[in-house]
């Protein structure tokens, strides 16, 4: 049988079109050792375990999540011979892999963030009160999704509700939700608000949520925004990064509209606060006039009270210059000349008499 | 059809608000408030059927998100 003869190049050639036709994608978990960024652009590091070591290849803006060297990875990549003859893996995406390591990387991207400014609440835009247009970002076929829209259909109604139906994890999740977020951002009728969604789930399930690439574009939105990842307990960067957080999706709804049955009650209040307000004027003005009147009557008392008594006192008076009771006194009223020899009338309290002048001497 | 809707809704809200906030002002009398109070009611009430009868318009855009386009 002849051998098949290949040139260097040739046998690299095939060899990388068996390899990629055999792993066109493939996971592989394992530790990051000698983790180093050239140039800014590329990244090189080895992934191990305790039986092998495999060199990584990728370009800086494909590295998503911090990592370092310890921490425990998944890399999705294409096995690679290289023109030198070295075997290495061309790594397409690399996330934390367990508990340990998606916190870490947490911690490093929350403060790289932080010293950005990124999270600081001078950034936040408040809601609309109550907005007519929402975009809003998660899978259709999500719990949360569903919670969503019944309880924001339960407290609100009159809203145009347009939604971006991307998948809400895995690795492709957070490069769907920057597209959708970029759909929404470049609409010719910008939504008032943009609303990502997604429930509860387990950290790796919600790891695309801390995503630096969504992360940034979160904070670069037109539009303000509202995420509502996960349970309360949860707290992606996207959700430190939005303008308003919300503790899950069912809240979520709660914080964007408000709550019709709350209206509706608040109305009916005011209506009810109007009566007293109405009855309490109704009742000071009848007091005003009971007291006007009150006022009146103690007038009129008061005025015939002195009327009265003017009247007593000039009757005492007219009753001192009545004749009679000087008469009654003792003396005696004179009419008639007072010269001799005139008649006069002398007229006592009890008689008249006619007498005649027999004397006169002035005083 | 339900923005023009909700904005009535906005806007009877305020006149409401309006008419209430007259019942503590200078302006109050009682000749006007038996008026003011019919309107008030009338507007709360076209307020609760305005909310009961408004409905969400929900739409999934086409686009789809999956990979660049």
């Amino acid at each position: 049988m002849e051998k098949t003869r290949f040139s260097v190049s040739d046998f690299i050639a095939i060899t990388n079109q068996t390899l990629e036709y055999a792993y066109p994608s493939l996971e592989i978990e394992g530790e990051v050792a000698s983790f180093k960024i050239n140039q800014d652009k590329y990244v090189f590091f080895d992934i191990k375990d305790a039986g092998g070591s495999l060199g990584c290849f990728m370009t800086v803006w494909q590295l998503r999540v911090p990592i370092e060297d310890g921490m425990k990875v998944i890399v999705t990549a294409t096995p690679k011979l290289t023109q030198w003859g070295k075997f290495s893996l061309t790594v397409k995406s690399v996330r934390p892999s367990g508990e340990g390591a998606l916190k870490k990387s947490f911690e490093i991207l929350k403060a790289k963030l932080d010293s950005e400014g990124l999270f600081a609440l001078d950034r936040k835009r408040s809601l609309p009160p109550v907005p007519k247009h929402i975009g809003v970002i998660s899978s259709t076929q999500a719990a949360g999704y569903a919670d969503f829209i019944k309880i924001i259909g339960d407290r609100w109604g009159g809203v145009k509700i347009d939604v971006a139906h991307v998948q809400v994890q895995g690795a492709d999740s957070p490069d769907q939700i920057i597209r959708a977020l970029q759909y929404f951002n470049t609409r010719e009728e910008l939504p008032e608000v943009v609303v990502i969604i997604r429930g509860g789930g387990s950290a790796d399930d919600l790891a695309g949520f801390n995503d630096e690439q969504l992360v940034r574009t979160i904070a670069a939105s037109r539009i303000p925004t509202l995420v509502g990842v996960g349970h309360e307990t949860d707290e992606s960067l996207s959700d430190l990064v939005a303008d308003v957080s919300a503790a899950t999706p069912s809240n979520a709804a709660q914080l964007i509209v408000p709550d019709k049955a709350e209206v509706v009650r608040s109305v009916r209040y005011k209506i009810q606060s109007v009566l007293p307000r109405v009855l309490q004027v109704i009742s000071d003005q009848r007091s005003l006039v009971r007291e006007s009147l009150e006022r009146a009557l103690r007038a009129v008392e008061t005025q015939h009270e002195r009327t009265e008594d003017q009247f007593y006192r000039l009757r005492r008076v007219l009753e001192q210059l009545d004749p009679n009771v000087l008469l009654k006194r003792g003396y005696a009223l004179l009419r008639g000349e007072t010269k001799v020899g005139s008649s006069v009338e002398i007229e006592t309290y009890t008689a008249i008499i006619k007498a005649k002048v027999e004397q006169y001497e002035p005083k | 059809m339900s923005q023009s809707k909700d904005t009535t809704i906005q806007e009877k809200i305020t006149e409401l608000d309006g008419l209430v906030a007259w019942f503590d002002s200078d302006e109050f009398t009682l000749e006007l408030a038996l008026e003011k109070f019919k309107t008030a009611e009338s507007l709360a009430l076209g307020i609760e059927k305005d909310l009961a009868a408004l409905k969400n318009d929900i739409q999934v855009v086409k686009q789809k998100f999956d990979s660049e386009s």
